[in-house]
C-alpha cells in the first residue's frame, strides 16, 4: 500500500519543512516563557540553597534578610553558638549595588560572610576558577557573567579589591549576580559612610554609624535535631525571628516573587493558548489546502481511514519535528537571555503533547470538514 | 449489449425544500447495457454532473431507484452500505481536468485503487504496466504528474479509471481542457475501450462533433433525460 503522507511529504519536502521549523520556532518561544518562569523560580531559591545553613535568624518581627529589611548585631553569633542542638554559626550581609565595567553596567548583591566560618557560603560545586576568600580583606568572588578576571582588581566603595575565584550561575532571589566579600569588608561597605556623611551626621549630633550590625546570622544543626524546634527555642531565648531553611524559600517565593512569578505564569498560560490556536490554525489550513486531492480520492473511492491516517500521520510528524526544532531553537537563544532560563524535558514534552492533541483535533475538524464537502465541487460540476 | 450495466428509473433530484425547492431531474428512465459508449449533453447549469454524481452513488437522489449490474443500489434509498467501496470497485471516474493526485508518480496514482480493494502488489504492478502500454503511455511509469502535458495526463486519468476494472466508467467532459485533435483521440481511446474493455461510458461532453463516436445520447431537456441511440451507419 502507498504510503500517501510520506508522498505528500516527500513531495513538498521544503514547505512541510518550513511549516515545521515555523511551528517549532513558536513552540520554543512558549519553551522559553516556561523556562523563565521556572528561572525565577529557581533563581529565588538558589542563593539559601547554596548557603549551607539550616536557620536563619534575623530582626525581630521581620521577615529578612530577603522578603524585608533586617538588621542584628553581629556578636548575636556567638548567642547564637551555644544555643542548644546548633553546630555553627555565622554572620552575612546582603546588599545590592549597581556596577560598571567595560561590558555595561550591571546590578549585582554583594554577599559579605565569614571566610574563617565553618559554614560554606559559596556554592563549590559552581566555583569554576580560583578559590574562595581566605583572608579578612580585599578579596573578592565574582559571577563569570560579570566578565571580571581572575587577578584583576575591582573598585568597591573606598577600596580595590582583588578576584581570586569565578562562579557561575550564583545569583540572587532577584536574578541579580552575586559577588563575595568577607564580612568586614562588606560591613565597611555597608555600613560605613563617607566623610562628607561622617561630618554631615556630626553635625546634626549624629555620632558614627555601627560597623558591626549583619543582616541575618546563619546557623547549622547537629544531626538529629529537629530545625523547627531549635529556631523555636532561639526565638524565645534571643527575642529574634528565626527561619528554617524551607521556612526562608518559602518567604522568598510568597513574598519575594509571588508577584512577578505569577505576571510571568500568567503571560506563558495566555501564550501557550495563543500558539495552540495558532498552530491548530496552521494544521487546519494545512488539511483544507488538500480539500481537491481529498475530494478525488473520496470520489474515486478511497476511504475516510485512508485519507484520515494520511492527515494525522502529516500532522504528528509535524509536531515532533516542531517539537524538535522547537527545542533545539529554545536551547540556541537561553544563553543569550540576561537572566536564568530553566528548561526542562519534561515541560516541552507536556507542551508537545498538548500542542499534539490540538493539532490532531484541528486535523480532525479539518477532514470532517473536507469529507463533508460536496465531492462535485471538487471536479467543477 | 445485452447485459445490463446501469438502469435508472423515475429518478428525481432536488434542491432546497418547500418554496425554495430546485427540481434538477424529473423522472429521469433509462438504461445502458455492457459495453455501450453514451454521451451525455445539455446546457451548462442542467444537471449533467448531478447525473453523473447520483450515478456514481456519490450524491444521494430525492427519489427513484438506481441498478448498477444487477445490484439494486438505490431505491427511494440507499440500498448500499459502503458507496467508497462500490465506487472503487464497480465504478471509474475521468474529469474535466486530469486531477492526478499532484504527489503521486504515474505508477502511483494508477495503483493507489487496487491497492486500497486489497489487490496484491504483484498483481497490481503488472496490471498498471498493462494498462500503460495500452493507452501507449508505458514510458511514463515514474513520471510525476507535473512533468507530462495535459493530453498525456488525461490519458493517465482514463489509466487510473480502468485500475479497478470497473463496470462503468462516469466522465465528466474529459475532453473540455484539450484540443479537438487531441479531444478525438481521448474520445477514441474511451470507445476502443467500451469495445475491447466490455465497460460501459457515460461521457458528459458539450462538443457535437463527439456524438457520433457515441452508441447513445442522453440529453437532459426541461429535466427529463431523452435517449437517442445512434444508427449504425452514423457512427463512427
Amino acid at each position: 500500500m502507498i504510503n500517501l503522507a510520506y508522498k505528500d511529504i516527500s513531495h513538498s519536502f521544503s514547505k512541510f519543512i518550513v511549516t515545521a521549523i515555523s511551528v517549532g520556532v513558536l513552540l520554543g518561544i512558549v519553551i522559553i516563557m516556561i523556562g523563565v518562569y521556572r528561572g525565577m523560580v529557581f533563581d529565588a531559591k538558589s542563593l539559601v540553597d547554596d548557603i549551607k545553613a539550616d536557620i536563619w535568624v534575623v530582626q525581630q518581627d521581620t521577615l529578612g534578610p530577603f522578603a524585608q529589611n533586617s538588621k542584628v548585631h553581629e556578636d548575636l553569633k556567638e548567642q547564637i553558638s551555644y544555643q542548644n542542638g546548633i553546630k555553627s554559626a555565622s554572620a552575612i550581609t546582603f546588599e545590592t549595588i549597581q556596577m560598571q565595567n567595560c561590558y555595561g553596567d550591571f546590578k549585582v548583591m554583594i554577599v559579605g560572610y565569614d571566610p574563617l566560618s565553618n559554614i560554606d557560603v559559596i556554592n563549590m560545586d559552581k566555583l569554576i576558577a580560583g578559590r574562595t576568600i581566605n583572608k579578612q580583606h580585599y578579596e573578592i568572588v565574582v559571577s563569570k557573567k560579570t566578565h571580571y578576571k581572575l587577578g584583576e582588581s575591582i573598585k568597591l566603595g573606598r577600596d580595590y579589591f582583588k578576584v581570586v575565584g569565578i562562579t557561575k550561575e550564583s545569583v540572587s532571589n532577584g536574578g541579580d549576580y552575586l559577588m563575595f566579600v568577607s564580612l568586614k569588608d562588606a560591613q565597611m561597605l555597608q555600613f560605613t559612610y563617607t566623610n562628607e556623611r561622617v561630618k554631615s551626621d556630626e553635625s546634626r549630633g549624629i555620632k558614627g554609624g555601627n560597623p558591626h550590625l549583619v543582616n541575618a546570622i546563619i546557623a547549622e544543626i547537629k544531626d538529629g535535631y529537629n530545625p523547627k524546634r531549635v529556631a523555636t527555642n532561639i526565638e524565645e531565648a534571643t527575642h529574634k525571628k528565626v527561619f528554617t531553611k524551607d521556612e526562608q524559600k518559602r518567604l522568598l517565593l510568597e513574598k519575594v516573587i509571588k508577584k512577578s512569578s505569577k505576571q510571568i505564569g500568567m503571560f506563558t498560560v495566555i501564550l501557550i493558548i495563543v500558539s495552540i490556536v495558532i498552530i491548530a490554525l496552521i494544521i487546519y489550513t494545512m488539511t483544507l489546502e488538500k480539500i481537491k486531492e481529498i475530494s478525488i480520492l473520496k470520489l474515486i473511492g478511497i476511504s475516510n481511514w485512508t485519507i484520515s491516517k494520511m492527515i494525522v500521520e502529516e500532522t504528528v510528524l509535524l509536531g515532533f519535528l516542531a517539537f524538535i526544532s522547537g527545542n533545539i531553537f529554545a536551547r540556541l537563544v537561553q544563553g543569550a537571555f540576561p537572566k536564568r532560563i530553566v528548561l526542562e524535558l519534561s515541560d516541552a514534552f507536556i507542551l508537545f503533547i498538548i500542542i499534539l492533541i490540538a493539532s490532531i483535533f484541528a486535523s480532525l475538524f479539518g477532514i470532517y470538514k473536507v469529507i463533508k464537502t460536496n465531492p462535485s465541487e471538487a471536479i467543477g460540476g | 449489449m445485452d447485459k445490463n450495466a446501469i438502469k435508472v428509473e423515475n429518478l428525481v433530484k432536488s434542491f432546497g425544500e418547500a418554496d425554495s425547492e430546485v427540481v434538477v431531474i424529473d423522472g429521469a428512465n433509462f438504461s445502458l447495457s455492457k459495453g455501450e459508449f453514451v454521451a451525455l449533453i445539455a446546457p451548462s447549469g442542467s444537471g449533467k454532473t448531478t447525473l453523473l454524481m447520483m450515478l456514481g452513488c456519490a450524491l444521494e437522489p430525492t427519489s427513484g431507484k438506481i441498478v448498477i449490474g444487477d445490484r439494486i443500489v438505490y431505491d427511494n434509498k440507499w440500498k448500499i452500505k459502503d458507496d467508497r467501496a462500490l465506487r472503487r470497485k464497480k465504478i471509474g471516474f475521468i474529469f474535466q481536468s486530469h486531477y492526478l493526485i499532484p504527489f503521486l508518480n504515474i505508477e502511483e496514482n494508477i495503483s493507489l485503487l487496487p491497492y486500497q480493494n486489497g489487490e496484491k502488489p504483484k498483481v497490481v504492478k503488472q496490471r498498471v504496466k498493462e494498462i500503460l502500454d495500452y493507452l501507449d503511455m508505458g514510458d511514463k511509469l515514474y513520471n510525476m504528474p507535473s512533468e507530462l502535458s495535459g493530453g498525456q495526463n488525461q490519458r493517465i486519468a482514463i489509466a487510473r479509471a480502468l485500475a479497478n476494472k470497473p463496470d462503468i466508467i462516469l466522465a465528466d467532459e474529459p475532453t473540455a481542457a484539450l484540443d479537438q485533435k487531441r479531444a478525438v483521440s481521448v474520445v477514441k481511446m474511451l470507445k476502443k475501450i467500451t469495445r475491447e474493455q466490455d465497460v460501459t461510458i457515460i461521457m458528459v461532453t458539450h462538443d457535437e462533433r463527439l456524438l457520433p463516436y457515441c452508441d447513445k445520447v442522453l440529453t437532459i431537456k426541461d429535466k427529463k433525460i431523452l435517449v437517442e441511440e445512434n444508427s449504425d451507419e452514423h457512427i463512427i
